[in-house]
């Protein structure tokens, strides 16, 4: 299970794939269970280059019920930095958040795999 | 201080103006992310995780009131309300928007500041002692050489396109407040026997995935020849280093490729075909730029200040404070102040704009206008009175900013990690608050000593982790955040390169194993040895044994 993820252009904010469009909430993500639907939909992302930058899907996972990603870099753009946690997405709160925050396990993602070959 | 002149001002108003173009056209769909991404970092504007952010360069880490006072506008306007002060004396604003950018550069050339050199494979912003025209240690004031090299390598149109970032540090004491020897090119200013000023040149030094300490390429070069001297160096840097493999690209692999004496004999062939009068700084100007930094307006004062003293006998706060964090200056009368940003709980480096203002306002009260950023992400007022030092210390308290604990245990190093670092693999942050709260009790603290503590998030060591005493790197096991510490680092003038421990810790492990490794070392200490001291006696041994013992 997958979903899609960038910045966007003029500020930054990370966004996440919905039908067509961003939204900024990653509970409101939309879900991929399908390879072919996934790229067409990063493509179509990738061909908005004046509204998103870094565009790149990413695992999710259902824990407890909820879909979370799977990897902590990844949960953690979705909410925003531990260190002040009034800064960010997690300022927002609600239980969409709060299993952000209580979800578990790890594993890589190609964000920032990507950025390192970039580099 | 020096004051940028009409073309200065001019300069930065072109350049800002040149930014809000670019993003412009991009904005507009004109030129590519791929186009536009090299202009961004050129003006210190980088993606990061949560949002842009925008690093200023702090020369030689010298700001004005005026200056602390605009910093603190932009984190109020554009940012959250903060700033993070960086191990290259900048500053970072982590929430900035694209769309505000231009108007921020606007604002900050308003001041003389402005995001050059922050970015880039240039010459990046010059570091100097952060004590510089105040310490009666060095043999000549660092900032008036740390101006004159970021005259010569601002926009110089050779040195715009490395094989990689270039980093200069320049000190003039013997103590190192600088980390010279892990830079691309470390300068100590000092006499030889007959009293002339000159460099020592230290050429290779670095961090990140291959750290190299800095070999001695020139033991006194004399000042006069500094600019067509370290325009040789960088020719033959250019012409040989890697452009193939940016891992391979900093001048240390270079230097450690070629051997220290076949890079010098190179740099000698070079320098030796430079026209070195064309280059090199005529006297007036060295003249002009010497007369920017002195003379200050100390006032003659006795060597002992009755209300000093009276307020450290009265005061233990106090007296902790100056133990720690108030150092001699040259005046007498005079003092030397730093102000941790290393407060329990806080985030190493982070003020926030109030924090700035009383800053900058004592600063113009109290300091001759005159403020400084350290390599330890902390800040100095360099010229206060001793008769005004309690009163300092008091408005600082109010703040949060008074904090006993310059190169402590607590006065962590730690990179903006996972929590900012769109190449980070692990937290920092968080890991130098943990420890911080084991060391909440200052009597504890000052047990300890001086133990220099620096993590950072990823292996291009922002956090200056292979020269901690304990240095602590985040490492990604499978997705999940480990660290791996190593003991014995120095960046100090008897700079040498950590030892790693043993295998790496999950982060709950970390602020645990910290701990025992203090009492591990306060168990074995012998006098008042530091903590650097004791491991480079006893090895390695006892702290691995005492950390792994417990496999939780």
């Amino acid at each position: 299970m997958k979903t899609i993820t960038a910045n966007r252009l003029i500020d930054g904010e990370v966004v996440f794939w919905r039908n067509g469009a961003w939204v900024e909430q990653f509970a409101k993500a939309e879900l991929f269970y399908d390879s072919a639907a996934l790229d067409a939909a990063v493509a179509a992302g990738k061909a908005q280059p004046t509204v998103v930058v870094e565009v790149y899907p990413i695992d999710v996972t259902e824990q407890d019920g909820v879909t979370v990603p799977v990897s902590y870099r990844e949960r953690l753009r979705a909410l925003g930095p531990t260190n002040e946690p009034t800064h960010g997405k997690q300022a927002q709160g609600g239980p969409e958040i709060a299993a952000l925050i209580n979800a578990v396990g790890s594993g890589h993602t190609s964000g920032r795999i990507d950025l390192l070959r970039k580099n | 201080m020096y004051r940028y002149d009409d073309i200065d001002r001019e300069m930065l108003a072109d350049r800002a103006h040149e930014f809000r173009g670019q993003v412009g056209r991009r904005l507009s769909g004109e030129i590519t992310e791929d186009q536009f991404k090299p202009l961004r970092l050129m003006n210190g504007l980088y993606l990061q995780l949560h949002a842009y952010m925008l690093r200023v360069s702090i020369p030689y880490g010298s700001l004005s009131p005026v200056q602390m006072r605009a910093l603190a506008d932009v984190s109020r306007k554009y940012d959250k309300g903060y700033g993070h002060f960086t191990t290259r004396t900048n500053i970072q604003f982590h929430w900035i928007k694209l769309g505000d950018t231009p108007d921020i550069l606007d604002d900050l050339a308003k001041v003389g500041l402005h995001a050059i050199q922050t970015s880039g494979n240039c010459i990046r912003n010059i570091t100097a002692d952060p004590y510089g025209g105040a310490t009666a240690e060095e043999a000549d004031d660092p900032r008036v050489w740390s101006e004159i090299l970021r005259q010569w390598s601002t926009f110089h149109p050779e040195f715009s396109f490395l094989p990689r970032k270039f980093k200069f540090a320049v000190t003039a004491s013997a103590k190192d407040r600088t980390a010279a020897k892990v830079h691309d090119i470390g300068l100590a200013i000092r006499r030889n026997r007959d009293g002339e000023l000159g460099f020592e040149v230290m050429v290779g030094g670095g961090m990140g995935r291959t750290p190299h300490i800095g070999a001695t390429i020139r033991e006194h070069l004399p000042t006069h020849h500094l600019l067509s001297y370290m325009e040789a160096i960088l020719r033959v840097y250019n012409r040989h280093g890697r452009r193939d493999n940016m891992y391979k690209a900093r001048i240390k692999i270079l230097v450690a490729a070629l051997g220290i004496d076949e890079f010098c004999r190179q740099v000698d062939e070079e320098w030796a075909k430079i026209d070195v009068k064309s280059i090199d700084l005529p006297d007036i100007e060295l003249a002009r730029i010497r007369a920017a930094f002195t003379p200050l307006k100390f006032e003659t004062l006795p060597p002992r200040s009755d209300a000093y003293e009276a307020a450290r006998e009265s005061n233990p706060a106090f007296a902790r404070f100056v133990r720690n964090n108030v150092r001699a200056h040259k005046q007498p009368g005079y003092a030397i102040v730093e102000i941790s940003l290393k407060a329990p709980g806080a985030t190493p480096g982070d003020a926030n704009a109030e924090q700035m203002e009383l800053i900058a306002d004592l600063g113009e009260r109290y300091s001759l206008g005159d403020i400084r950023v350290t390599h330890a992400q902390n800040l100095v007022l360099p010229h206060v009175k001793l008769d005004d030092l309690a009163t300092v210390h008091a408005a600082l308290a109010t703040a949060g900013l008074a904090t006993p604990n310059i190169d402590l245990v607590t006065d962590i190093i730690a990179c903006p990690g996972l929590d900012y670092c769109a190449l980070a693999n692990a937290r920092a942050i968080s890991v130098a608050t943990n420890i911080g709260e084991r060391f909440a009790d200052p009597d504890k603290a000052e047990l300890v000593g001086e133990l220099k503590i620096k993590i950072s998030g990823c292996i291009n060591a922002c956090g200056h982790h292979h020269v901690g005493h304990i240095g602590i790197l985040g490492v990604d096991k499978k997705g999940e955040e480990f660290y791996q510490l190593t003991l014995g680092g120095s960046g100090a003038e008897d700079a040498s390169l950590g030892e790693m421990l043993g295998p790496a810790l999950s982060y709950d492990r970390v602020a645990g194993a910290v701990e025992t490794l203090v009492d591990t070392y306060l168990s074995v200490r012998e006098g008042d040895e530091r903590f650097l001291d004791t491991f480079r006696r006893v090895g390695v041994a006892p702290f691995k044994e005492a950390v792994y013992a417990d496999p939780h």
